[in-house]
């Protein structure tokens, strides 16, 4: 499936591709475009002003995407959290991890492109998958 | 933006109406705008220095008011002098000011208080606060660095623990000389 996003992405659009391709399509591709009206027609948008995947009721388009494909897993959730914070740093969540996040993202996208962000991020949002599974196994902080 | 060109810089617009009524979307949007340190240029018409962080932030707005039934455009604008956006700028930079001002004083509050665990809180509370504003804050005034300082000497005072510290001779005065001199290359 044809995935498409605005160009020059953050931490909500990096945390997307990546929930979108280890939970929803193995084989997503992505395209980023300038202005909404260069979506391909098929391509499903997303974080995108006026796409249905998008920010919602004050969610960020990652908790949008949880919902919209009935993904609960408690772990997603609290990458969720991180990701509403790093995104829209309206304290709705207690989430320390965010502006670390955030600044990595920012920083990323001054010396890398989309495609190279998601190829660098991929590894980096499986390791606070695992960190955070880890963590509610244990019960504490792992490690 | 640039500033150092010589020309004014691009910004950011959202142009909006809503509804009267209900006010709740109206509340958020408006507490939205201030979270975000928009400059209000007339009534539903806020701008902030253009970025891809800033615009990306007032579309969310823009799609908010019209999910309230309401209309709203985003554009991207240069003003015709320079005066006008140093106006738009001190607007912003004295917005901000006052917010660090009263930092600095709820800082200095806390660090005359006895030595409690409220006072720990009140280190981390005031950090937030700082980085709350420090985000919002695109033409930093000079009690950016004097709120800085004042954050400083409490977290100081809080790790040396009942031990009062006295705040002369600390970066908070060198800032506040830093600062004094801005004001008045300025004036």
């Amino acid at each position: 499936m044809r995935w498409a996003t605005r160009a020059g992405i953050h931490i909500d659009r990096a945390a997307c591709a990546w929930l979108i391709r280890r939970h929803i399509d193995e084989q997503a591709e992505f395209i980023f475009v300038a202005d909404p009206a260069d979506i391909p027609p098929g391509a499903t948008a997303f974080d995108i002003p006026g796409a249905e995947l998008s920010h919602h009721a004050g969610e960020c388009s990652f908790e949008t995407i949880l919902r919209r494909y009935d993904l609960t897993d408690p772990v997603l959730w609290r990458i969720a959290a991180i990701v509403h914070e790093a995104d829209l740093d309206d304290e709705r969540y207690d989430a320390p991890e965010a502006p670390g996040l955030d600044v990595t993202l920012r920083g990323l996208s001054m010396i890398r492109d989309d495609e190279e962000i998601l190829r660098l991020t991929g590894p980096v949002f499986d390791g606070i998958y695992e960190y955070f599974r880890r963590a509610m196994l244990l019960g504490r902080e792992p490690a | 933006m640039t500033h150092t060109g010589d020309g004014p810089g691009e910004w950011v617009l959202l142009s909006y109406r809503l509804p009267r009524e209900p006010s709740t979307p109206r509340i958020a949007v408006w507490r939205k705008l201030k979270r975000l340190g928009a400059a209000q240029i007339s009534d539903g018409l806020v701008a902030l220095p253009a970025g891809a962080r800033t615009r990306e932030q007032l579309e969310w707005v823009a799609e908010e008011v019209t999910d309230a039934g309401g209309t709203a455009a985003i554009w991207l604008a240069r003003p015709a002098t320079r005066a006008q956006q140093d106006q738009l700028a001190q607007a912003m930079a004295a917005a901000r000011a006052a917010e660090y001002q009263a930092l600095i004083a709820a800082a200095d509050a806390a660090a005359a208080a006895a030595a409690d665990p409220a006072r720990a809180s009140a280190v981390r509370r005031l950090r937030n606060e700082f980085r709350r504003i420090q985000r919002r804050d695109y033409f930093p005034p000079a009690e950016h660095d004097l709120a800085q300082a004042a954050l400083q000497a409490l977290a100081t005072r809080e790790e040396a623990g009942a031990q009062p510290v006295p705040r002369t001779g600390q970066p908070a005065s060198r800032a506040r000389k830093r600062a004094h001199r801005a004001q008045q290359e300025t004036a």
